[in-house]
This record gives structure tokens, C-alpha cells and sequence, in this order.
């Protein structure tokens, strides 16, 4: 498969909170699991830095971004830097779609590691889908 | 507000990317949560980026640990860009050099091995974090000198 033919996955960090260590959970399992040749798991610090190889990909594939907390800098960061997002995961909504949350932020236990992996059954139906269109 | 003068401000890269992001993570949280609790507070590199005005007053008026996992450095970049120069800086894929034998293989799940690395990593974080209290005691008592 072509770069072009993949899809952006854009995460927060969530460092903060442990809903965050969900979101990195999540789309770890899609990058090295799932859908490992179908993403493009697109780091945000070199993105904002103006890296040109992470900018010219969220301009050019269709985006999936994951946000773990309200300030949803995933999803902005990629409005600000020209990306098209077509498809969004608010890490807050699914625990309270799964009624899962994780024990803390460096030791997810199973109710977050459960969270992580329907997280990211999620984000690769929204692959699957995203591949077909493209 | 004395207790406040007490905190260090840990700023770890995301690290999706590549291993030693999510070492520079797994690293970050053990100082948090297990060997310096109460002197550190961390700061959202993403959120601190967007524009986050609590993280970034934070980081001017606190002293900064940045952690990166690898040579673009982009927490020390960002936070030196945004706030000042950080007190100091702790890259992963330079502290991996120096064990020979050791290869990162996973972002998700660390083998034992790899724990044990980011144990080493958190160590280093930690001895940074004294040193930024013993600066800061230093100040103070010249201060009030």
C-alpha cells in the first residue's frame, strides 16, 4: 500500500490524566496491531514544530483524530495545521459508552485496557471505512 | 504560596512515533507517581503547544525537566520557544547509547527489559529534579541573606 492510500491517526498525549494513557493505549494497538499497514500515526510536537513530512501528511491523507480530554488539542492542532478530519474519538464519551476507566494513568488495569481496545476496534472500523472512500 | 516554590515541571514528548516516546512517558509517570510525587507536576506537551496559558505561566515561573525521546527534541524546543530555557533535558535515544545490548521494540506493551530501562530513564529524571530543588534552596537562602 501507497502512503497515499493510508489514513492519519492524530492522538493527544494526555499526559496529564489517565483517560489520556487511554488514548495512547488505543491507537498503539491500532499502529502495531490492527491496522499496522494502514495508519500513519502522526506525532504532534513535530507537527506544530513545522516539520515538513508531518504536515504534508495531514494535508494529504484523510484524518482520524483522538482526543482525551476537552481541550481536544489533537483536533485542533490538525484544524490549525490544514489537515481534513474525517473521523473524530472523544476518549470521555467512550467511557461512558463502555462504562470503563482505567486505574490510573501508568497502569491502565483491565477496565482501561478494555477501554483501549474497544477504542481501538473503533478507530479501525473508522480505517476500514476511510480506505474504501479513498 | 511557599509550597508552590517547591514543584518542577516535568515536559514529556508524546511519542507516538517511535519506542522511546512511549519510554519518555512511562518514565515521566514513574518520577509523578513513584519516586518524586510531591515535587513534580507534569505539563501536557500537546495542550502546552496549542497555547495552554496555565502550562506555559507554569513553566516560566517554575524550573522545566524536559523528556525526549529522540534528537528532534521537541519538548526542550517547545518549552525553551514558549517559556525558557528548561533547568534540563533528558533525551531517551541518548541515555539507549549507553546500554549496548538493549533494542526498543515495542510503543504498547514493554517487555521487562524495557521496564527496567525506564526505571534507569526515571532515575536520571529524578537526579535532574533534586538538583533543580537544591538550586532553587540555594536562591532562597540568598534571598533572604
Amino acid at each position: 500500500m501507497t502512503e497515499r492510500g493510508k489514513i492519519a491517526v492524530v492522538a493527544c498525549a494526555g499526559m496529564d490524566k489517565p483517560i489520556g494513557s487511554v488514548t495512547s493505549a488505543s491507537v498503539f494497538k491500532v499502529v502495531e496491531t490492527l491496522r499496522p499497514q494502514e495508519v500513519e500515526l502522526v506525532c504532534i510536537p513535530p507537527l506544530l514544530a513545522g516539520v515538513s513530512t508531518y504536515s504534508e501528511l495531514i494535508k494529504n491523507l484523510p484524518v482520524i483524530t483522538v482526543d482525551g480530554c476537552a481541550e481536544r488539542c489533537a483536533t485542533k492542532l490538525v484544524v490549525r495545521s490544514g489537515g481534513k478530519i474525517r473521523g473524530r474519538i472523544f476518549v470521555p464519551d467512550s467511557a461512558k459508552k463502555y462504562n470503563l476507566l482505567p486505574e490510573s494513568a501508568s497502569h491502565l488495569g483491565p477496565n482501561g485496557e478494555k477501554l483501549a481496545e474497544n477504542i481501538a476496534e473503533e478507530i479501525a472500523s473508522m480505517v476500514d471505512t476511510l480506505t474504501k472512500e479513498t | 504560596m511557599t509550597l508552590a516554590k517547591w514543584k518542577v515541571g516535568i515536559v514529556s514528548c508524546s511519542g507516538e512515533e517511535i519506542p522511546e516516546g512511549t519510554i519518555s512517558r512511562v518514565a515521566t509517570r514513574l518520577v509523578l507517581e513513584k519516586l518524586r510525587p510531591d515535587e513534580t507536576v507534569t505539563i501536557c506537551l500537546p495542550l502546552f503547544l496549542a497555547g495552554g496559558e496555565g502550562e506555559r505561566t507554569f513553566a516560566k515561573l517554575f524550573p522545566t525537566i524536559t523528556v525526549d525521546g529522540c534528537e528532534k527534541r521537541c519538548a526542550e524546543i517547545g518549552t525553551e520557544k514558549y517559556s525558557g530555557k528548561p533547568f534540563a533535558t533528558v533525551v531517551v535515544s541518548d541515555v539507549l547509547k549507553k546500554c549496548h545490548n538493549l533494542v526498543l521494540k515495542s510503543r504498547d506493551k514493554l517487555s521487562a527489559e524495557e521496564w527496567k530501562f525506564a526505571e534507569k530513564v526515571a532515575a536520571e529524571i529524578a537526579k535532574k529534579v533534586d538538583e533543580a530543588l537544591s538550586r532553587q534552596n540555594e536562591q532562597l537562602r540568598s534571598e533572604k541573606q
